[in-house]
C-alpha cells in the first residue's frame, strides 16, 4: 500500500507533466495568435501594445479573400474527391479477396513514405513535361497522391469490423443494391466515412510542400504565408495563420457536432 | 402431421460444384406448405451451400428448384419470397430492435404506422415486452436476439422462413427452451420453416420431416420416428448418438452371424433383402442382468464402467471375449446394482435389432 503523501505526489507529478507537454504543445501557437494582436509592424515577445486592425485588414482583403476560396476549393475537392475513390478502394481491399490485392494495400500505401517535397517536384516536372499547365486544379491531383491512401486506410479500419452478412440479410429481407447501400453499408460505414472526410479536408488545407510545387500561378495559404515570412514580413502573416488555424478549429468541431447530431438523431426515433 | 399437397418447393437434381469439388449431389427433395422440414448434416455436408441456393444467394451448377410449381433458379434473393434468419443472425447494429423488425416493410413501403403497429404485434408474438421495440440490438441478450431474428423475418411474410443454425451459439438451456419456442411459433404463423442443422437432436424436438445429408447427398428423408427407428445406414444410425455396432452377415431365417466371431443373434425379418451390414442396437433397449435372462439375444460380458448421463445411467460392458464394448442405458431412478469387474449378463429382443447394408 501506498502512502497518502506518496499518492499525493504521484499524482501532484502526473498534473505537472500533462500541463508541460501542453505548454510544450500550444505555447507556440498561442505565441503566433498573440502576435496577430499586436499594434506594432514587426515581430516581438512579449507583445505590449494590442490591436486587432489586422484581422480588419484581413477580412478586407481582396487578395485574402483569393487565397481562402483557393486553399477551400482545393481541400473541398479532395475532400469529395478522396472520399468517394477511398470508399471504394476500402471495400475492395479490406472485404474482397483477390489476386494482387495484398500488392495493391502496399502500393496505394507508398506515397506517404516519400517526402513531400520529392512528390511535389516529381509531379511539377511531369506536368511540364506533359505540357500541363500547373494551376490548384493540378494541386488538387498532386494533394489527393499523397491524402488518398491516408483516407483509405482510415475508411478501411471501419470496413474490417463490417460484416457483408448484413449487407445479404438486407438483401434477403427485399432491399435491392441500391437500398441496401443506403440503409445498410452507408450509415454502418459513416463514422469511418466522417473521420476520413475530416482528415482529408484538413490535411490538404494545412499542406504546404505538395501545394508550392504545383498551384502555378495561384497561391494557398501555406504558401502565402511562407513567401512572407521569407520577405515582407508584416503582422497579417501571424493573423492569417491564426485565421487559419482558427478555420481547421472550427471545422473540426462542425464535424462533432454533425457526428454528434447523427448519433443522436439514430438512437432517438424510428426511421 | 400436416394434411398438404406435396410439391410446394421441389428441388430436382440440384447439384453445386465448386471447382472439382461436389459440394452438392443431385439432391432430389419435395417440401410441403406449412411444413417443418430439416435438413442435418455434419459440417462440410453441404446444408449451408443448399440453404444459400434455396434463399437465392447462391445458383445450382445444374438442377432446378421450383416454389408452387414455379422454377426461380434465376430470382435473386431480394426477389424471392423466402427469408432466412441467419447463423448469426445479421441483425442490423445501427437500428433499434424496432427498426430491425420493421426493416421489410420499410422496403416495401408500408406506411410507419402500420409498421409500428405490425412490429409491436410480432414482439408479442415472440414474448419480448414492448419496450424492446426502442431498445438497441447491444442491449439485448442472445436469446433476445434470437427472438428479434425471428421477428424481422416473420415481417417478411415470407411463404417459406429458412434457419442457417441459429441456435448454435447459445447455451445447452436456452437452446432447448428456443426450439420448443420456435416449434411453437411454426404451429402459430402455419407457415413453411426449412431448418437446417448439425444437430439430430435438435431436429427431432421440432421437425414434422428429416432429411440428412452427407457428403453432399441426401441420405434419407423421413419422419423423426423413421430416422430414430428405422435408420437407412450405419451412418444415420450413428449420427443421433452412441449405439451398439456389429458388423453381422445373413445367416438363415430371422438369423445373422456375428461376421467376426460367428455368435448367432435372433432378429425380426422386415422383408427388406439383407446379405451383410450391421446390426444396430440402441443403448436404451438394451437390458442388463436378471432382465437380460430370458432374452433370445444374450452376451456374456464384465461390467466395465457406469457413466450418469443426468436422467439416464449408461453402463459399459465388455464382452467375455473381449472382442466388444456393448453400452446399456436405464432410467437414473432404476439402476442396476453391479460394480465394476463382477461378470454380468446383456440382451436385447429380437424386434430391437435394426439391420443396415454396409
Amino acid at each position: 500500500m501506498k502512502s497518502l503523501l506518496q499518492r499525493k505526489v504521484v499524482r501532484a507529478l502526473i498534473v505537472v507533466w500533462t500541463l508541460t507537454v501542453l505548454l510544450f504543445l500550444y505555447m507556440p501557437m498561442m505565441a503566433v495568435v498573440m502576435a496577430s494582436f499586436t499594434k506594432q509592424r514587426y515581430f516581438r515577445f512579449p507583445v505590449n501594445a494590442w490591436d486587432t486592425r489586422w484581422y480588419e485588414k484581413a477580412f478586407e482583403s481582396l487578395s485574402v479573400r483569393d487565397l481562402f476560396w483557393t486553399s477551400f476549393s482545393v481541400a473541398l475537392l479532395v475532400t469529395i474527391l478522396s472520399v468517394v475513390l477511398a470508399f471504394f478502394g476500402a471495400l475492395a481491399f479490406a472485404r474482397y479477396d483477390w489476386k494482387g490485392r495484398k500488392m495493391y494495400q502496399r502500393i496505394i500505401l507508398l506515397p506517404i513514405f516519400f517526402p513531400q517535397a520529392v512528390l511535389g517536384l516529381a509531379l511539377l516536372l511531369w506536368f511540364s513535361s506533359l505540357g500541363i499547365t500547373t494551376s490548384w486544379h493540378t494541386a488538387v491531383f498532386a494533394h489527393m497522391i499523397w491524402i488518398l491512401p491516408i483516407v483509405t486506410l482510415i475508411m478501411s479500419i471501419q470496413v474490417y469490423s463490417f460484416d457483408p452478412v448484413w449487407e445479404e440479410a438486407a438483401y434477403d429481407l427485399g432491399a435491392s443494391r441500391l437500398q441496401v447501400l443506403r440503409e445498410i453499408t452507408l450509415p454502418i460505414l459513416s463514422p469511418g466515412i466522417i473521420s476520413g472526410a475530416v482528415f482529408a479536408f484538413l490535411l490538404s488545407w494545412g499542406n504546404f510542400p505538395l501545394s508550392l510545387f504545383t498551384t502555378g500561378a495561384d497561391q494557398t495559404i501555406p504558401e502565402w504565408l511562407y513567401s512572407k515570412m521569407v520577405s515582407g514580413y508584416t503582422p497579417m502573416v501571424p493573423t492569417l495563420g491564426s485565421l487559419t488555424m482558427g478555420g481547421a478549429a472550427g471545422f473540426l468541431l462542425i464535424a462533432f457536432l454533425i457526428v454528434l447530431a447523427v448519433r443522436r438523431l439514430r438512437a432517438g426515433k424510428p426511421d | 402431421m400436416n394434411e398438404v399437397p406435396l410439391g410446394f418447393l421441389e428441388l430436382r437434381g440440384v447439384t453445386k460444384q465448386f471447382g472439382e469439388f461436389t459440394a452438392l449431389d443431385d439432391v432430389n427433395l419435395s417440401i410441403s406448405e406449412g411444413e417443418f422440414f430439416t435438413l442435418v448434416g455434419p459440417s462440410g455436408s453441404g446444408k449451408t451451400t443448399l440453404i444459400r441456393i434455396l434463399v437465392g444467394m447462391d445458383s445450382p451448377t445444374s438442377g432446378d428448384i421450383a416454389l408452387r410449381g414455379d422454377v426461380i433458379n434465376d430470382v435473386p434473393a431480394n426477389r424471392r419470397p423466402t427469408c432466412m434468419v441467419f447463423q448469426n443472425l445479421a441483425l442490423f447494429p445501427h437500428k433499434t430492435v424496432g427498426q430491425n423488425v420493421e426493416f421489410a416493410m420499410k422496403i416495401a413501403g408500408v406506411a410507419a404506422s402500420t409498421r409500428r403497429e405490425r412490429a409491436l404485434e410480432l414482439l408479442e408474438l415472440l414474448r419480448l415486452p414492448a419496450d424492446f421495440y426502442s431498445k438497441r440490438i447491444n442491449q439485448c441478450s442472445g436469446g433476445e436476439r434470437q427472438r428479434i431474428a425471428l421477428a424481422r423475418a416473420l415481417a417478411f411474410d415470407p411463404e417459406i422462413l429458412f434457419f442457417d443454425e441459429p441456435l448454435s451459439a447459445l447455451d445447452f438451456r436456452l437452446r432447448k427452451t428456443l426450439e420448443k419456442e420456435l416449434k411453437d411459433i411454426h404451429r402459430e404463423t402455419g407457415k413453411t420453416f426449412v431448418y437446417i442443422t448439425h444437430s439430430l437432436e435438435e431436429a427431432m424436438v421440432m421437425s414434422d420431416r428429416i432429411g440428412i445429408l452427407n457428403h453432399g447427398k441426401l441420405i434419407q428423408i423421413g419422419s423423426p420416428d423413421d430416422i430414430y427407428n428405422r435408420p437407412l445406414n450405419k451412418f444415420v444410425a450413428q449420427f443421433m448418438g452412441e449405439v451398439n455396432t456389429l458388423a453381422v452377415d445373413k445367416a438363415g431365417t430371422g438369423k445373422v452371424k456375428d461376421s467376426t466371431t460367428g455368435s448367432m443373434y435372433e432378429i425380426t425379418e422386415s422383408g427388406q433383402e439383407f446379405e451383410s451390414g450391421f446390426m444396430i442396437i440402441r443403448p436404451e433397449v438394451m437390458k442388463i442382468g436378471n432382465a437380460a435372462d430370458a432374452l433370445p439375444n444374450r452376451i456374456q460380458g464384465v461390467l466395465f464402467n457406469d457413466y450418469a448421463l443426468g436422467s439416464r445411467i449408461q453402463y459399459q460392458v465388455r464382452s467375455a471375449d473381449g472382442e466388444n464394448h456393448w453400452l446399456v442405458e436405464r432410467l437414473q431412478d432404476d439402476p442396476f446394482s453391479g460394480n465394476a469387474g463382477e461378470p454380468v449378463t446383456i440382451g436385447w429382443r429380437a424386434e430391437d435389432s435394426i439391420l443396415v447394408p454396409s
